[in-house]
């Protein structure tokens, strides 16, 4: 292998720079350092060879003809930034190096000035004395009253880091460009005025001159010129010919080839007028010719002056200023792009080259980008992708619509396209949707709805599910017989069960309306707590589920309709079509069906009636319990503080009735979840939108909410289950009396929920109207204000009403309740022993997890052979122990960390599966699984 | 001559070098600054081709502009600075090695350059650091040279009473020249060979129905793993070029695009030569079945190098980074001394001065079994074969891993930035960063670790406290014992 004559004679293995001879040693200068941070308490992060100045910054400087080379500016223009560094040297190192062969003047052969359109030249240099290095952008403008015409200046980026300008010169390279084409094109259209001016003083004096020597002329009779005829003749000659050369001049600035617009956008427009300008041979110089010119078009009140025979440069003179060769406008936006230089560069180099390999790879994450990656990054590489004009120099990068901003598609998501992990039992669900506008006149006819008795009658029975601590699920599935609803209202609406649910575990699936529950288990005992467990938690464990009684029963919600656009009440059913080859497989088929497009939804809208009958499905998968898919069309979210509305949705009694039953009979073997998948959304949104602007994905925002985070895992013994909750799509209520803390708490726990839109995260900071089922359809993470008037009775009832479907974390008495975790991975992503110290690095530890976990979904989701049946003969149930067994041997996957990917991947196919991403609606789930109390 | 008149302008000396390929190369020039003429070129390296692209006036004069301004160098004892210049009026770009050193018995200033065409700025780029390593220790070498050269001509003088001012210097051309060739072949073999941007993962073993149809699985998973830990360099050697360019391919999926530019497949007919610096290379064994592999230039690479042999399926690999650049220091310090104690030309003869000197000692055992094994790269393999070929879902799930391995190596980066307080306090323990970061194994921590100090050069030297480079198996012993 390594056969090289040169090792061969190595032979000795001591140390291998013993000074064994009596020579001389070799000097340091000629040698290298043996350490690469050799001087004292230097370090990566150290400034190399201890820079004067504090962090990187940009100088502009010009090598003027009369002081010589000399900074102008810098950016940012505070004397911190530079500190002690030598501007004046500094400035005087990176002009000498300028290579810009800018020749102005008069050409052998030609007989007038010619302006030589010099390209930008590029250099990187350092002074390593100073630790000071540099990227350095030459360019030349044009001043009519400069030497040659021309002023040299450059603009450099001064850095300690010499690595980080060689690793980011062409970024630095196109950026700078930018700012130079903005410069320069400022300038060609203030040098063009100028010569214009110059031209119209020069015709004035021609005229003046032209007429004093016809007067001239016109006195002398002795047929010989006078001297002082003969000095005016020659001015007008100086004067003709200065006419012609400006006009050659003004010919030339006008041809400025049309080079390099493409890169930057704040020229263009004034590019193309130019490029086409260039065609023009027009050398007149009378300035009305090109008075429609829009870039070179002289000021109109422009008073022509007379010029003097003699030259105007002279050296006592002031020089332009920057801001005057380039016309104000162009030199504001050229330090807008500067200042956006800066920001874009500022930092270690470490991070600017892990940002940019973390964008090349999130591009082609596109499919799982959603779940947890920035949303306003995503919607970013969105605009990049689509092929957006680029961002001009300093505005602000488009804002993002935050999830109540978005429109939210009438687009019903076809369940049965939909593949879940669990069976489901369709029940028939009513509900009411509408805008804001229609919601508030309805308030006044909420009778002729038979809401507000469908609303008490809701709160009724909820209040005795809650009260015995029961849940929905027993009633809505234990009975499988088709139930009617009992209440009057929802008379015309019914519950299909198949008989065969009872105690065989086995699900139904009636779909009626747009929603469905997912049931697989009801609650176990207090007993069921593993011992091991309650070890852990000695003091926090308070089992508050108990099983319901049993009863029969359905689901069913209620809820009266009115999309904006229909304009009335509206029902309609959705027909979840079991498929029997569509056990969550329908993306990984075939190859040939991976790009394939949704399929079309099998539910319509019933033009006639609003309702869609569906029959009752046959129930399947017996072993995996009950499982009540409902979806919602056109949720009406709830309120806010502000308006009081009456919930859109109403259970029937009958189901709260009948999931006791269930619960009761099936403590040991059932798993008892609900999943909600709802396929369509509001129009229209009266919800105060989510708090997540622009700037919340900011550094600043990142650090905040991982510091919070990390103090959350630090102090609450039950993080885990919580994270668990929100990783699982679970909502978790944080419940507090001060909107601070809660907000606090909201925002650190929300790097923890994963997305289902591509604008922001289902998170609500701060809620003081009661709850409503909808909310649980929007939100995964809700911040609740608890008030301790009776006024608020009604949140708190909501809360309760919900309790099984949904974690609270009360923070007024720390306690959460919740279903059980025992997984592996929620202990690795917040371990309260950590020794990570900052809430930013705590940030990028959550993130690199999470990023592994999106991988497991991904691969879950789209692997072929997983969720097709190996043979004809293979059934749904070792389809899915099969999948579970995948999870679980090759995903490494223990317990509970299972439903995580299940639920991500059903995040993943029902993104993918939608032929807009990003704009159905998210997927609610319920999961019936015993909660616990935990206490601190 | 009068010593009154001002010297000549001395005729520019040009080498013009054959070159198999197609050269992005230009030329090369040395200049230096005369303290009475300013700028003024030494000699010119040519590639000897038909065209010519650049005049020996161009040459000259862009040559003498790269010291423009060098008169203000400040710079510390020994630096060799780099400038890098992009001359869109001229179409060119220059890259100048400055440095000072004694000549003619005068302390001036050199610049060593290197002339490409503008159109190859973003081929030459991700081979900037390549070209800039190897022509500064060449320099190194140089100014010793040049020291060495005015003391013996000193003497000459002083001996014989001859003065021969003029052939002064003039040796150090041929160690230049020992290099700048070297350099220019390897461009014109990267112009040819590299790998692309781009990798199709149809041409890699990531495109396999399963692993283990193109190569066994273990050794699939040695050799990615090793590549990893020594930060993305390494080296496939085999007999078969289509075998061994699949490898490459393969190892090349998990690099940078800018790294791949920096990587070369191997030639069909025959070998390339080993390069220092790239970060993957292919090559070609001899008829014998055997391929010699350079051990200085080894050494002299940036990273530590895997050796992958597909003929026989194994898998060796070099200390880690850390280890390797203190090595690499030592024995550059070793190789610099002994030049600078030879006493003849034979000996300052740049390939033979190695075996001359008895303190070049160092441990031959460079390269070792892979020891440490780990779970992401082991995960990762398990998992990539359960996707269908042929779709982009293997390259979405591969995005995904190495999505994993750059955020868990910043994330460990700023682990220990705190930690340490950008190091200004000792690092407290490994052991922890290990559970926090989920870093358990050891392989695990390896991968990371060497693609964080590929990030963040220098950062386990915090990790070591300064003290400890030969095994990182000792130090983290006694980190942990903290």
């Amino acid at each position: 292998m390594i056969s090289a004559p040169d090792v061969v004679a190595f032979t000795k293995e001591d140390e291998y720079e013993e000074e064994t001879y009596n020579e001389p040693a070799l000097p340091e200068e000629y040698s290298v350092p043996l350490f690469p941070f050799t001087s004292q308490g230097a370090n990566p992060w150290s400034k190399l060879s201890g820079a004067k100045f504090s962090r990187d910054f940009i100088l502009i400087s010009e090598f003027s003809e009369q002081v010589g080379p000399q900074p102008l500016l810098t950016i940012p223009n505070d004397t911190k930034v530079f500190g002690t560094f030598d501007l004046n040297y500094f400035s005087l190192r990176i002009m000498s190096v300028d290579y810009q062969a800018s020749f102005v003047g008069h050409p052998p052969g030609s007989a007038y000035p010619k302006l030589n359109f010099v390209e930008d030249s590029k250099v990187v240099l350092g002074d390593s004395k100073e630790g000071a290095f540099a990227y350095v952008h030459h360019l030349t403008l044009y001043d009519l009253e400069a030497r040659g015409f021309v002023r040299p200046f450059c603009m450099a980026y001064i850095s300690a880091d010499q690595h980080k300008i060689m690793q980011q010169f062409q970024e630095l390279s196109a950026e700078f460009s930018k700012a130079s084409e903005c410069l320069k094109t400022g300038n060609r259209k203030a040098f063009a005025g100028e010569l214009e001016k110059k031209l119209k003083d020069l015709d004035y004096t021609r005229t003046v001159l032209h007429t004093e020597t016809e007067i001239q002329k016109k006195a002398n009779d002795k047929g010989f010129y006078s001297s002082q005829a003969i000095e005016k003749a020659n001015e007008l000659a100086s004067v003709e010919k200065s006419i012609i050369e400006h006009q050659d001049l003004l010919k030339q600035i006008r041809s400025y080839p049309y080079r390099k617009s493409k890169g930057s956008d704040l020229s263009a427009g004034e590019a193309e007028h130019t490029q086409d300008q260039a065609g023009q041979t027009s050398t007149t110089s009378n300035p009305d010719e090109s008075a429609d010119t829009e870039v070179y078009t002289c000021r109109p009140t422009y008073t022509p002056k007379l010029i003097k025979a003699k030259s105007t440069k002279c050296f006592d003179k002031k020089l332009k200023t920057l801001e005057e060769l380039c016309d104000t406008e162009y030199f504001t936006q050229t330090l807008a792009q500067l200042s956006h230089i800066e920001h874009m560069f500022r930092g270690d180099l470490c991070y600017l080259l892990t940002s940019q390999i973390d964008r090349a790879l999130l591009k082609q994450q596109h499919i799982t980008n959603f779940l947890f990656e920035d949303f306003v990054e995503v919607v970013d590489r969105m605009v990049e992708k689509q092929g957006s004009a680029l961002l001009e120099p300093g505005q602000d990068r488009p804002p993002s619509r935050s999830l109540e901003e978005c429109l939210i598609p009438k687009v019903l998501i076809s369940v049965g396209s939909y593949k879940s992990s669990v069976e489901s039992v369709v029940i028939k669900m009513e509900q009411e949707l509408g805008n804001e506008e229609y919601k508030e006149a309805e308030v006044t006819e909420v009778s002729s709805f038979d809401l507000q008795e469908n609303l008490d009658y809701l709160d009724m029975d909820m209040k005795g599910s809650i009260s015995s601590g029961e849940s929905i699920e027993v009633l809505g599935t234990e009975k499988s017989t088709s139930v009617l609803s009992k209440s009057d209202s929802q008379a015309s609406l019914t519950v299909p069960l198949s008989p065969q649910v009872v105690r065989s575990k086995a699900v139904s699936q009636r779909t009626i309306s747009e929603d469905s529950i997912e049931v697989l288990s009801t609650c176990p005992s207090e007993a069921l707590i593993p011992d091991d467990f309650k070890a852990s938690y000695p003091s926090a464990i308070n089992e508050e589920e108990t099983c319901a009684d049993d009863s029969e029963g359905a689901i069913h919600f209620q809820a009266s309709i009115s999309p904006p656009d229909l304009g009335e009440a509206e029902e309609g059913n959705l027909e979840n079509t079991p498929s029997h080859t569509d056990s969550s497989c329908c993306i990984g088929k075939e190859s040939d069906n991976l790009l394939m497009p949704l399929p079309t939804p099998p539910h319509k809208l019933s033009d006639n009636d609003g309702v869609v009958s569906i029959p009752p499905q046959s129930y399947r998968q017996k072993d995996q319990g009950f499982h009540v898919d409902f979806a919602v069309e056109n949720v009406s979210p709830s309120q806010d503080n502000s308006s009081e509305s009456f919930p859109a949705y109403e259970l029937d009694p009958s189901c709260l009735l009948a999931s006791r039953d269930v619960s009761k009979t099936s403590l040991d073997n059932y798993s008892d979840s609900t999943s909600y998948v709802s396929s369509v959304a509001s129009t229209s949104s009266e919800r105060t939108p989510s708090v997540h602007p622009p700037g919340s994905s900011s550094e600043r925002h990142k650090k905040r909410a991982g510091q919070n985070a990390l103090k959350f895992i630090r102090q609450y013994p039950f993080a885990h289950p919580a994270i668990y909750s929100l990783l699982s799509g679970r909502t978790l209520v944080v419940l507090g009396e001060d909107e601070a803390i809660v907000r606090k708490l909201v925002t650190a726990l929300s790097i923890f929920v994963p997305n289902y839109g591509c604008y922001a995260k289902p998170v609500k900071h701060w809620v003081s109207s009661p709850l409503h089922i909808t909310d649980f359809q929007k939100w995964k993470l809700i911040g609740l204000q608890r008030v301790a008037s009776p006024a608020s009775a009604g949140t708190l009832q909501a809360l309760s009403r919900y309790s099984r479907y949904t974690s609270i974390l009360d923070l007024d008495n720390k306690t959460l309740r919740c279903p059980m975790y025992r997984g592996t991975l929620v202990p690795r992503l917040a371990d309260h022993r950590t020794q990570i110290k900052r809430g930013s690095t705590y940030y990028m530890h959550v993130q690199s997890m999470l990023t592994q976990l999106c991988s497991k979904a991904f691969l879950y989701t789209f692997c072929h052979h997983l969720h097709l049946p190996a043979h004809n003969r293979e059934t749904q149930e070792l389809v899915a122990s099969r999948q579970v067994s995948f999870l679980k041997l090759n995903l490494g996957l223990v317990n509970e960390d299972v439903k995580v990917v299940q639920y991500l991947a059903e995040l993943l196919k029902l993104r993918y599966m939608q032929e807009s991403p990003g704009t159905s609606h998210p997927v609610l789930r319920f999961d019936y699984v015993p909660s616990f109390l935990y206490k601190i | 001559m009068s010593t009154l008149c001002p010297p000549p302008s001395p005729a520019v000396a040009k080498t013009e070098i054959a070159l198999s390929g197609e050269s992005p190369l230009l030329a090369a020039t040395f200049a230096y600054w005369d303290n009475i003429l300013g700028p003024r070129v030494r000699h010119i390296w040519a590639p000897k081709t038909e065209q010519v692209l650049l005049s020996d006036g161009e040459i000259t004069f862009l040559a003498n502009h790269t010291l423009n301004g060098e008169i203000l160098r400040n710079a510390e004892s020994g630096a060799i600075d780099v400038k890098f210049f992009v001359l869109s009026e001229k179409g060119v770009i220059i890259v100048s090695l400055i440095f000072d050193g004694n000549w003619n018995g005068d302390r001036s200033t050199y610049g060593l350059s290197i002339i490409l065409p503008q159109t190859e700025l973003s081929f030459y780029l991700p081979l900037h650091r390549v070209c800039v390593d190897r022509l500064t220790h060449i320099i190194r070498k140089g100014r010793i040279w040049m020291h060495k050269e005015r003391q013996e001509n000193v003497q000459k003088i002083v001996l014989e009473g001859t003065e021969r001012m003029e052939d002064q210097g003039q040796s150090i051309i041929p160690m230049l020249t020992g290099e700048v060739i070297p350099v220019m072949e390897l461009l014109s073999s990267m112009k040819s060979h590299s790998v692309s941007e781009e990798i199709d993962i149809a041409d890699t073993v990531l495109n396999d129905d399963d692993i283990g149809d193109s190569c066994h699985e273990g050794f699939l998973l040695n050799a990615i793993s090793s590549h990893l830990q020594t930060c993305g360099c390494s080296v496939v050697i085999g007999s078969s070029a289509e075998k061994v360019n699949k490898i490459v391919r393969t190892l090349c999926l998990f690099l940078t695009p800018a790294e791949r530019k920096c990587s070369r497949l191997c030639e069909a007919e025959s070998s390339f030569k080993y390069e220092s610096g790239l970060f993957v290379q292919g090559l070609l064994k001899d008829s014998t079945g055997s391929f010699v592999l350079p051990f200085r230039q080894v050494m002299y690479a940036p990273y530590p190098t895997t050796h992958i042999d597909v003929d026989v399926n194994t898998v060796k690999q070099m200390p880690p980074c850390h280890e390797h650049i203190y090595n690499q220091r030592r024995y550059m310090r070793s190789e610099l001394t002994a030049f600078w104690r030879a006493t003849s030309e034979e000996d300052m003869a740049q390939d033979t001065i190695i075996y001359t000197d008895e303190s070049f000692t160092p441990d031959l055992n460079i390269f070792q079994d892979v020891l440490h094994r780990d779970t992401l790269v082991k995960a990762f393999l398990d998992q990539v074969f359960h996707l269908k070929p042929g779709l982009s879902l293997r390259s979405t799930f591969l995005a995904q891993f190495l999505l994993v391995l750059h955020r868990k190596a910043l994330t460990l980066i700023k682990y220990i930035e705190d930690d340490t307080q950008k190091g200004k306090k000792p690092f407290k323990s490994l052991r922890n960063l290990k559970i926090d970061l989920d870093l358990t194994a050891e392989g695990d921590l390896n991968i990371i670790m060497a693609l964080a100090e590929k990030i963040k050069p220098g950062l386990h030297f915090v990790l070591s406290l300064g003290d400890l480079f030969y095994t990182s198996v000792q130090e983290r012993d006694v980190l942990d014992d903290f």
